[in-house]
């Protein structure tokens, strides 16, 4: 009996929780390499730079809070990764950017998709547009940043909603 | 022993805290929609000009996730202001519960939109070039096309794939001046003895282009006919580096009846002109070539093969001051194959989304 619940247990610390977060440590993984160590922390925004990037962007952030990954080798900080959500038509669309420690973007994945229309938004190739981008970038879609037929609220959606985590990246990096 | 309790129960409280903090769903309401005013000018031949003006759609979406996998998606519209004395229409055009799995299973049942072409499911006037929607997709592919059934559809390593079982065609609505159109049930009590099949798969993993087609088959019933139909199309889009560019292609084929076959083709060549001037506000010049023949082949062959067979040519604008609001100008010439009757059109439009 105890055997099986000890089973559950474990089932439901695996199982449940299991595609976010293992999601996440699986993309960090494959841009940063395997000998990393990572931390991680909810991040509060501060008020006024939560409404003056949103106003910036046009797109209000899912939460008051995002979650900061703090990448490191064996002896430096290399890097930062923030997940946060932004909504497609209806569902939230979860997503992750990966940064060097300047604030430059090195990689960005979708991490959940849950909208019946617009999964192109998770394909590889149009994430990589977003590679080599800061905050000095436009990170405009039709303009340094191509579309998806059939994809275009996620498109926009997701397009913004990186833009706000740069912002916020490099307002951190500047304190 | 007591230890061991306190282990599982700390593991079960970490393994909590942990979902929770990774659920980032919650149950709620949303809206959006669509509309578009038009003014239409046509000229048809030697006939005087005909202007109207008419606020053709208006589209309100509402959607409810009761939780990450099950969710509704509604769409209500009202065509032309009004309804009255079959003019005019008020149709609930989707509604259906989805359940999404994973990006490599979901399904949807309800009223739905098959996916056939390029624009029955992607509608909303910013998307697409010209005042009214390309002609191909009101006489070969007849959007909206909507209807009762059930979808299945995968997103895998750039496949995007969905199987429909859809309400079936009434056949003896078909006809040679508009195909299958007259012969959509619009969801009003289909005959449910039989359904139409359809298969339609996409690729989508080169930067900017979507690319793909439907095979669809129906053995449609009405009260006098009985006609297995086959639709089947191709359709490309690309849309990247300020160019967009479209091509669609179909075919229908009937095996009796007086139509036997529908055919038609167009495409697109649009470009952002703003790009070279860095101004915000998209502006879009674009040409259009359509092809059509609702009645490419009959069974009496003759004069009917060549009087619904049209060729058209459209430039317009589109211009954009944001991704969600488009204003529209266009004008083109249609020449009619049998006689070389020559018709121009002339649209203005407005539309938006949210």
């Amino acid at each position: 009996m105890l055997t099986v619940t000890f089973f559950i247990l474990v089932l439901n610390l695996i199982v449940l929780p299991q595609s976010i977060k293992e999601n996440v440590d699986r993309a960090i993984e494959n841009c940063f390499g395997k000998s990393i160590r990572i931390e991680f922390d909810k991040l509060k925004i501060e008020n006024e730079l939560k409404k003056s990037i949103e106003k910036e962007v046009g797109q209000k952030f899912f939460s008051e809070e995002v979650y900061l990954y703090r990448i490191q080798n064996e002896s430096d900080l290399i890097g930062y990764g923030l997940l946060d959500n932004v909504y497609g038509k209806s569902l939230p669309i979860t997503f992750l950017v990966l940064y060097d420690y300047r604030g430059t973007i090195l990689c960005s994945e979708i991490i959940k998709y849950r909208e019946p229309y617009g999964g192109a938004v998770k394909n590889k190739e149009w994430n990589n547009q977003f590679k080599g981008k800061n905050v000095n970038s436009d990170l405009l879609v039709g303009k340094d940043i191509n579309g998806i037929s059939g994809a275009t609220i996620s498109v926009y959606s997701v397009t913004k909603g990186i833009k706000k985590l740069t912002l916020l990246l490099d307002k951190i990096l500047d304190r | 022993m007591k230890n061991f309790y306190l282990f599982l129960i700390s593991l079960f409280l970490i393994s909590n805290s942990i979902a929770q903090d990774f659920d980032f769903n919650e149950s709620k309401v949303s809206i959006g929609g669509y509309g578009e005013i038009h003014y239409n000018s046509e000229k048809i031949g030697n006939q005087p000009t005909k202007s109207s003006l008419d606020f053709h759609r208006f589209v309100l979406f509402l959607g409810y996730n009761w939780s990450e996998k099950w969710s509704l998606k509604s769409e209500i519209e009202l065509e032309h202001n009004f309804v009255r004395n079959g003019q005019g229409e008020l149709e609930l055009e989707q509604a259906y519960i989805n359940y999404h799995h994973a990006d490599w299973f979901g399904f949807n049942v309800g009223v739905i939109l098959p996916s056939i072409g390029l624009i029955n499911e992607f509608h909303e006037p910013p998307l697409f070039f010209g005042t009214e929607r390309p002609v191909y997709h009101n006489l070969i592919i007849p959007t909206t096309w909507f209807g009762n059934g059930a979808s299945v559809y995968s997103f895998i390593g750039g496949f995007d794939i969905k199987l429909t079982l859809f309400e079936t065609l009434n056949s003896d609505k078909f006809s040679f001046s508009q195909g299958i159109r007259p012969g959509r049930m619009k969801g009003y009590f289909p005959d449910a003895s039989r359904f139409l099949y359809s298969a339609r798969l996409d690729y989508l993993n080169i930067p900017g282009l979507k690319i793909g087609g439907s095979l669809s088959f129906n053995n449609a019933k009405g009260d006098s006919t009985n006609t297995d139909v086959i639709i089947s199309e191709f359709h490309a889009k690309y849309v990247a580096n300020d160019i967009t560019a479209v091509f669609e292609f179909g075919n229908i084929s009937y095996n009796s009846g007086i139509l036997r076959q529908s055919l038609g083709f167009y495409f697109d060549l649009g470009y952002n002109v703003s790009s070279l001037f860095d101004w915000e506000t998209k502006i879009q010049p674009f040409l259009r070539y359509s092809d059509i023949n609702t009645a490419s082949k009959t069974s009496s062959g003759g004069l009917n093969e060549k009087l619904y067979h049209f060729k058209e040519i459209m430039f317009g604008i589109s211009i954009k001051p944001i991704e969600q609001i488009v204003f529209k100008l266009d004008f083109s010439e249609r020449t009619r194959e049998s006689d070389k009757r020559k018709s121009k059109f002339f649209n203005l439009g407005a539309g938006y989304m949210f």
